[in-house]
């Protein structure tokens, strides 16, 4: 009985050995390989990355793929951990052999691939990490950021808010480097293009705080004219919510980034507070045309929800991706590189290029406020205003010399 | 009240409650987890997984009551006994059988069960945030304390907090199970050899300890949002506070909690910018002082 068993297995082995071996070798396919986070609570942003991408990637195998190649994906999950997501996208290169990586939301995994990568000379499309350094200080030719960055969120909101009358600050937020990159941005931002602002102080919780109300009491107390308030992830919602609590949102203004959001706003129906200042790149109702109703509707009849930001994101990177190849001629990284470099493309929200000196995707940002709207169940964004990228966005000069 | 503020500033009261309310969640579920590491000797990890899913049940449970202050209770009645099944089913199906086990073994248990856990949420919850709606009674706020504004659902929170700390008292001095429960923590040998079905009084405390995760996962979920990772946060914190109450006392849980709560609260008035590092350095002051935690430790 135990001879018969190790010999099925012996053969099963075998087997296994000579049917997997041809399938490694024949690439017929354009692979890329996904690193991302894909437990915790960064999930509910990274699912609409991958889903975007998903819904381009099935269109364009559909009419053919690229060049006769279908596009091939495989994705990993880096846990939030830098350390684990640079061995999977090693792994990813080394074993699977992929031609491109995308991802991922984790700046410092971000920069421990984008280390990486510069010297496998592999292109690597950045779909939702915020930190400058990765198009800046640590960039280099096979970095494509497809998301804003902090500094450039912070400035896009400089720009809408040096036009209020607001004078007195205060400054509050997640203490870690996302929120300390954003209200810094936008404070410096600030004070150059109106001079006349003043902080009156500043407050920082640890990331993941239950209770913001200790923390506006306080603020009530040193009466600003307007709160900057750098919230991400979680938090959003929370300080959303304990505003609406203690009144903070009917008594001084606040800004928060993607505060209009409808990752933010949607969970919190009816409750969300009014006349909450945000930015953000992407809504499913706005711009109300054609193309992003098209968009729209082709995502919710596979996926069952609205696209978000990171839809968009996933989704002009796999386009982006085919395009280039297809403009390059042939499968090869260099050759899609050159291609890639001032390439614009029609997304569901108008024309978009990526910028030529840094590879930098050139997204419109929206300032808006949160309004009740009768036709959904749900707060989204009103008065909306459009900030054009080359208005937010560091000047090539300025990237190059960060570089350096 | 202007002789009271003249002793103490509005805003120092006002920060002073506001830490109050806060200290009640922090309580009820570390007096959970207090109870569990004090008579059965589980440093349950997993503690904070049954607050997250407390949370995410109360989401769903109001949603489907049909929301508003009806919700709101319905989810507070039900949601910790969804939690108490479930702990019940690990209870009886794996942890009986380890409790002879090392400490380490069983915190590596109980850390895959968080593990476990944080995954099952996401697959019958999904990733999306949620948010549970403050219950129309307690929406908005009242000027208290100089006018500043004080919200209402903290202020059902401070009573909440009490009356969870009495019903514990009186479960574990006036009942013959807590009584048992606290002979199980001293020496549980001698418990079972006077004739007592030890294991039954386990599951018991157990099962409420995990009860009271959840019922603070209900309670905080008006004032955040539900999310995966919301366990991750408290229950390094609820660590801390049964840590520097002493392992096992539950009045040293409620003491830990109001340390952490206040010093926060009062921080963040005195450095604001810094306001985050005090609960921390109050946990290193005590246990500089006294390494054991503040009361008698049951271990």
């Amino acid at each position: 009985m135990k001879k018969t068993v190790s010999v099925i297995l012996f053969v099963a082995f075998f087997i296994g050995l000579f049917t997997a071996g041809p399938l490694a070798y024949a690439q017929n396919t354009i692979k890329v390989g996904i690193v991302d986070t894909y437990t915790g609570p960064a999930t509910t942003f990274t699912m609409d990355v991958l889903d975007g991408f998903k819904l381009a990637v099935n269109d364009i195998n559909a009419k053919g793929g690229v060049l006769g190649k279908k596009i091939e994906y495989m994705t990993r999950d880096e846990k939030f951990k830098p350390d684990i997501g640079l061995a999977m996208a090693k792994e990813l290169v080394l074993k699977e052999n992929v031609d491109l990586l995308m991802g991922t939301i984790n700046s410092a995994t971000t920069l421990a691939i984008s280390d990486f990568v510069k010297k496998e000379k592999l292109p690597f499309f950045v779909t939702f990490a915020k930190s400058e350094k990765i198009i800046g200080e640590k960039g280099h030719p096979y970095i494509f950021n497809m998301n804003e960055s902090t500094a450039m969120a912070g400035k896009a909101a400089a720009i809408a808010l040096a036009k209020k009358p607001y004078v007195k600050y205060w400054i509050a937020g997640d203490d870690y480097e996302y929120g300390h990159a954003i209200a810094d941005s936008l404070w410096n931002h600030l004070k150059k293009i109106k001079p006349q602002v003043q902080k009156v102080g500043e407050s920082w919780w640890k990331v993941g705080e239950a209770d913001f109300t200790p923390y506006i009491t306080q603020i009530l107390a040193a009466k600003p004219d307007f709160i900057i308030a750098a919230t991400g992830g979680a938090g959003m919602v929370n300080f959303q919510k304990a505003a609406k609590a203690t009144g903070l949102s009917q008594k001084i203004p606040f800004y928060q980034h993607t505060a209009i959001e409808l990752s933010v706003l949607k969970p919190q129906e009816q409750n969300a507070p009014e006349g909450v200042f945000g930015t953000a790149n992407y809504f499913f109702y706005y711009p109300d045309t054609p193309s992003n109703r098209a968009f729209v509707d082709e995502f919710k009849k596979a996926y069952n929800r609205e696209p978000r930001v990171g839809a968009l994101s996933g989704y002009m990177t796999a386009r982006f991706i085919a395009e280039g190849y297809k403009k390059a001629g042939k499968i090869d990284k260099e050759a899609l590189i050159k291609a890639l470099e001032g390439m614009s493309l029609n997304s569901p929200v108008g024309p978009m290029a990526i910028r030529g000196c840094d590879h930098q995707l050139e997204l419109p940002m929206y300032f808006g406020t949160t309004t009740k709207n009768p036709k959904y169940n749900f707060l989204v964004a009103g008065d909306i205003q459009v900030i054009q990228a080359k208005d937010y966005m560091p000047t090539c000069d300025e990237v190059i010399k960060s570089r350096k | 009240m202007d002789v009271v503020y003249s002793v103490i500033p509005a805003g120092v009261l006002s920060q002073i409650f506001v830490g109050l309310s806060r200290t009640t969640i922090l309580f009820i579920v570390a007096s959970g987890l207090t109870l569990i590491l004090g008579v059965l000797r589980i440093p349950n990890v997993a503690h904070g997984s049954l607050y997250m899913i407390g949370a995410f049940t109360a989401f769903s449970v109001a949603k489907l009551s049909g929301g508003g202050s009806t919700g709101f209770w319905t989810a507070v009645a039900i949601a910790p006994l969804a939690v108490a099944a479930i702990s019940f089913i690990a209870e009886r199906g794996m942890f009986q059988f380890l409790y002879e086990r090392e400490h380490l073994m069983l915190l590596l248990l109980t850390f895959a069960f968080s593990l476990v856990f944080g995954d099952l949420v996401k697959l019958v919850w999904g990733s999306e945030y949620k948010s549970v709606p403050v219950p129309p009674v307690f929406q908005g706020f009242i000027p208290l304390f100089g006018g500043l504004p004080f919200p209402l659902y903290n202020l059902f929170l401070l009573v909440a907090g009490p009356v969870v700390a009495i019903l514990l008292w009186l479960l574990t001095n006036r009942t013959k199970m807590g009584k048992i429960a606290r002979a199980a923590a001293v020496d549980r040998e001698m418990v079972g050899a006077v004739g007592i079905n030890v294991s039954r009084v386990f599951a018991t405390v157990f099962v409420i300890g995990c009860y009271l995760a959840g019922l603070g996962g209900v309670l905080v979920a008006p004032t955040v949002s539900v999310t995966l990772g919301m366990d991750h946060n408290l229950i390094i914190e609820a660590f801390l506070i049964v840590i520097i109450g002493g392992l096992g006392n539950i009045w040293g849980a409620l003491l830990g909690a109001l340390i952490f709560g206040l010093t926060q609260s009062l921080g963040i008035l005195i450095w604001p910018k810094f306001g985050i590092i005090f609960p921390y350095l109050a946990v290193v002051v005590v246990l500089l002082f006294r390494p054991t935690g503040l009361l008698k430790s049951t271990w």
